[in-house]
């Protein structure tokens, strides 16, 4: 085995081109093929195949001479979690004067929303319209319960925001149409339930909200579900029909009030089953081969999540129904991340006189909230204070064209120096990101006040799929990407002082686009540094291959929004109508041009 | 990883993505492969200039707080440590190795008592959050250095008032060409020429050469056109002198040549545009400059052959800034400013030059 493994890295060493002569490279494949097999089927969090992934990577590190964290029995660092959530027989009973009541079952009908609180519940019933709530600090004033009174009665609300307003509205009222947020308006006014209704004038008209996962692990305070339009039908017989209220309300005028149904009355009961699933990080160490004392922050961490989809279908799952059911073996995602980071940690553990501990973090439950490395940053091994510096690793394994993306080079003013240094002898055509507000673990570290970094090859069409698969990675790049890690996380043993914490402002454009329903086949290349949105993909079918766009084609203009970067685009979405074509202008090579792009409707 | 939130939304449709279809090939990468940002650290960079032994590239830098103007940093392109050349204080350009000892030749107003107060008023400016759009003033303070690779002192070479820079070293390190401003503050001007001063100092550039042992005597001027001469450089077997002539709205500027003695000027490009910052090949039978031929603000790169006979060829396809193209010692690699890494400003890129392709191209061009 071992005799293998060291043959293996000789060739790569004779084949590839060797940057670092002094170093041997790192051999990451070996790593990545075994993490993005089959028997290992996609590592889902609380998983069989997580806790066996987790113990091979445990293995490795123990290999390599890691150590438990000190005061630790293992490597391990448990951790509790929601995995998913059901319907556990929501029931719905309208009763409307003095007919009979119409009761409604789970199912078609009735469906909880995924953060209700569970339970049984009856009261007179108020139509509060889109239940949008504008903060007053936003100086746009909309507020459905404005003219209302909704204490200890059941609100029914639209789903989604105004059909028909301005595109100025419509951006606005988009950001506070969540339904989240929809149920803490409702229950801060002292509602006892809310009902959601999807409006005849909407997408999905009719349907009930399918559950999406929520890994929150209690109820948000309210009795919340959504129903079928024949539940509405039954709420709406007596009074004004529902359709001509929706069709008011759709205008966007602040100004349309809801209205109490009178005599009508809702029974409800709401359940939701929470899985509660148990997650495991691997946490070792490296112990510092020189004395720490005096060392400011005598901690270095490095880390990738390990986790990914699993078998079964999953909400983040972007397989087609051919792929139903095939394991997700996660391969770029992130294995080759997992596989970078044990090289890493490989290739330090030969080196001398290191004056910091080196902390190795592998993350579980990353890819339903990152909430394995929450878990770390909330109850910290070592305190987050006593880490000079984190440097992540997602999806490293599909480089391109020599590109590599680092993000969040602004938590700290020595990343532009220690990048530069590092990138001469590593010739990566590199990519500096200020911004750690980043769907990857190192938002947390960030949170944490500690510099971090995030290095990443960008995405690709085999995201999320079950064909990001071990045989698609760049493994003599993925190496280089260890390399050039490495040599930085040396650096990083040696600086003193530690490197400096700077906050970075959130940028407001980044902010949760729950409200975005629009689904417009685009893929951005996220790695892009072009002015506009470059495709990095089209989805097959979909609105952008319909309208002629294709892979490489640069997005300058849509609805007359001029795009500089993909949060001018996520920012134009908000105001596009599903089935209503707008002008696309983009650049294909050096041509300008023009298309007509009809948005659909996402579920 | 999970993307944006956005970004999971654009994708989160369940259906096959077509097979990815070859990304549109810049025509870019037929001349230069592997393309990739040098430096990183800093508001901008730029003028990358390489050693003989191509191992070191000395540039100029915005990148240390308190000073807000460029200094003058050399990398070394092994170890990728950089170090400061330049005092640190005042405005800093143009700089050059000396071809045998390594000295690097610069030019700096760090001698000028008020480049303190400078530094500070654009900081100020700057905090005011006031934009403009960059231009150099073609400050009459600026002189011509060398720093001595071994002992580390700076050494002036120019005496004369007026904008002294755009200094580079012959091949042999005999000679140093640059660019100045002297005839403009040695005379009396009349008042139509002390109203040009006032609005563009850079009409009275012409090129000069001196010995490179200099102590500020034996300047010799090689150019009398009005319109800023500027941006000298010696070809590679160091008989001629290519540089960059304006017109004398200051608008358009074209690639010229000429002999040591001024003598035999050639003009290689007539765009109409403003065509600057020409480096000849170490090969010696091309040119690399950049040219705004294609829009005001978007420099691109081009090649031309030696003696202009033929129709340029354009080399980048980037939106922005691409120019000063520097080749390696040895023709493989070319170092270039772009602002192709995102913003306006600049920033030194690296890239393997494929000669070859060069001189193909440049043989299949009409002739002009």
């Amino acid at each position: 085995m071992r005799r293998a493994a060291l043959l293996l890295l000789v060739s790569l060493v004779v084949a590839g081109p060797s940057v670092h002569t002094q170093a041997p490279a790192p051999a990451t494949r070996p790593f990545v093929e075994v993490l993005a097999s089959e028997k290992l089927g996609g590592r889902e969090a609380g998983s069989a195949d997580e806790r066996a992934a987790g113990d091979y990577v445990a293995a490795q590190l123990a290999r390599l001479g890691a150590r438990p964290l000190p005061g630790r029995g293992d490597m391990f660092q448990s951790f509790s979690f929601t995995a998913g959530s059901r319907d556990a027989g929501s029931r719905v009973a309208v009763t409307a004067g003095s007919a009979a009541p119409k009761a409604f079952t789970a199912g078609t009908d009735v469906q909880a929303l995924s953060f209700s609180d569970d339970a049984d519940i009856s009261g007179p019933v108020v139509f509060a319209g889109y239940g949008i709530v504008v903060p007053e600090s936003q100086g746009f004033g909309y507020d459905s319960y404005a003219t209302l009174d909704v204490k200890d009665k059941v609100v029914v609300v639209l789903r989604y925001f105004p059909e028909d307003a301005d595109q100025q509205t419509r951006a606005i009222l988009s950001r506070y149409a969540d339904l989240r947020y929809k149920a803490m308006a409702a229950r801060q006014r002292g509602a006892k339930g809310l009902v959601v209704v999807t409006g005849p004038r909407s997408p999905n008209a009719g349907l009930t909200v399918p559950m999406t996962l929520d890994t929150a692990l209690a109820g948000s305070g309210i009795a919340a579900v959504s129903v079928s339009g024949a539940v509405a039908s039954a709420l709406f017989a007596a009074g004004k029909p529902l359709a001509d209220a929706q069709k008011d309300l759709d205008t966007g005028n602040p100004h349309v009030a809801g209205f109490e149904l009178p005599g009508v009355t809702v029974t409800l009961k709401a359940a939701v089953t929470r899985e509660r699933r148990t997650g495991r990080n691997v946490v070792a160490y490296l112990p510092a081969t020189a004395p720490v004392a005096g060392v400011d922050k005598p901690w270095v961490a490095i880390g990738a999540h390990y986790d990914h989809l699993g078998r079964t279908a999953h909400s983040g799952s972007l397989a087609s129904r051919d792929d139903a059911g095939r394991a997700h073996l996660g391969a770029d995602d992130n294995a080759s991340g997992t596989a970078a980071v044990l090289a890493i940690a490989g290739t330090l553990a030969r080196q001398p006189m290191r004056r910091r501990h080196l902390l190795v973090g592998l993350w579980s439950a990353e890819e339903i909230g990152l909430l394995g490395s929450a878990a770390f940053v909330a109850t910290p091994p070592v305190p987050a204070d006593q880490l000079a510096a984190y440097l992540n690793f997602d999806m490293v394994g599909r480089m391109q064209e020599n590109k590599l993306v680092v993000q969040a080079t602004g938590t700290s003013p020595v990343w532009a120096s220690i990048l530069e240094r590092a990138n001469v002898a590593a010739g990566f055509d590199l990519t500096v990101q200020p911004d750690p507000y980043q769907p990857t673990d190192v938002s947390n570290f960030n949170q944490a006040s500690v510099p971090s970094l995030s290095f990443t090859t960008g995405g690709h069409t085999d995201y999320h799929k079950p064909s990001d698969t071990a045989d698609k990675i760049a493994y003599e790049d993925l190496d280089r990407v260890a390399s050039f890690a490495s040599a930085i996380t040396r650096r990083l043993m040696d600086l003193d002082p530690a490197p400096q914490f700077v906050k970075v402002e959130q940028s407001t454009q980044t902010a949760s686009r729950t409200g975005v329903r629009i689904f417009t086949g685009t893929v951005p290349d996220y790695a892009a540094t072009v002015k506009g949105l470059l495709l990095g993909g089209v989805v097959g079918g979909g609105p952008a291959e319909q309208a002629g766009l294709q892979k490489g084609d640069v997005i300058v203009e849509i609805a007359g929004q001029a795009i500089t970067n993909i949060y001018d685009y996520t920012y134009a979405l908000d105001l596009l109508k599903i089935g209503q074509g707008v002008k696309v202008v983009y650049m294909r090579g050096a041509e300008r041009r023009e298309t007509t792009l009809t948005p659909a409707a996402r579920r | 990883m999970r993307f944006l939130v956005a970004g999971a939304c654009l994708l989160s449709l369940a259906g096959a993505l077509t097979s990815a279809q070859a990304p549109a090939s810049s025509p870019e990468r037929d001349f230069l492969t592997r393309p990739r940002r040098l430096t990183v650290e800093g508001r901008r960079a730029g003028e990358g200039y390489w050693s003989k032994d191509g191992k070191k590239l000395v540039f100029q830098s915005e990148r240390e707080p308190g000073n807000p103007f460029y200094q003058i940093y050399t990398m070394d392109m092994g170890a990728g440590d950089v170090a400061r050349v330049s005092p640190g204080m005042g405005k800093t350009t143009c700089s050059f190795f000396h071809p045998e000892t390594g000295d690097v030749l610069f030019a700096s107003t760090h001698h000028d008592p008020t480049s303190k107060q400078q530094q500070d008023d654009e900081l100020k400016f700057r905090a005011s959050g006031q934009e403009r759009r960059y231009s150099w003033d073609y400050d009459p303070e600026m002189e011509l250095y060398v720093q001595n690779a071994k002992t580390k002192t700076y050494r002036r070479l120019t005496n004369a008032r007026g904008y002294d820079a755009e200094a580079s070293y012959s091949p042999d390190g005999q000679w140093i060409a640059f660019s100045s401003t002297r005839q403009a503050y040695d005379r009396q001007l009349s008042a139509a020429e002390r109203k040009q001063l006032d609005t563009d100092p850079s009409f009275f550039a012409e090129i000069y050469i001196m010995r490179a042992d200099a102590d500020g005597s034996g300047v010799k001027r090689l150019t009398t056109v009005n319109g800023y001469d500027g941006g000298p450089f010696f070809s590679p077997d160091g008989k001629r002198i290519i540089w960059r002539r304006f017109d004398e709205a200051g608008l358009i500027a074209d690639i010229w040549t000429m002999n040591l003695d001024g003598t035999d000027q050639r003009q290689l490009t007539n765009f109409g545009a403003m065509s600057w910052a020409p480096y000849i090949h170490p090969a010696g039978q091309y040119v690399i400059f950049a040219s705004n031929k294609l829009g005001f603000e978007n420099f691109e790169l081009f090649l031309v052959d030696i003696d202009g006979r033929k129709q340029p060829v354009r080399v980048t396809y980037s939106d922005g800034f691409d120019g000063l193209p520097v080749p390696s010692p040895d023709g493989t690699q070319l170092a270039w400013t772009s602002s192709r890494g995102g913003g306006r400003e600049g920033q030194i890129f690296l890239a393997q030059w494929n000669h070859e392709k060069a001189l193909a191209a440049l043989r299949a061009a009409p002739a002009r």
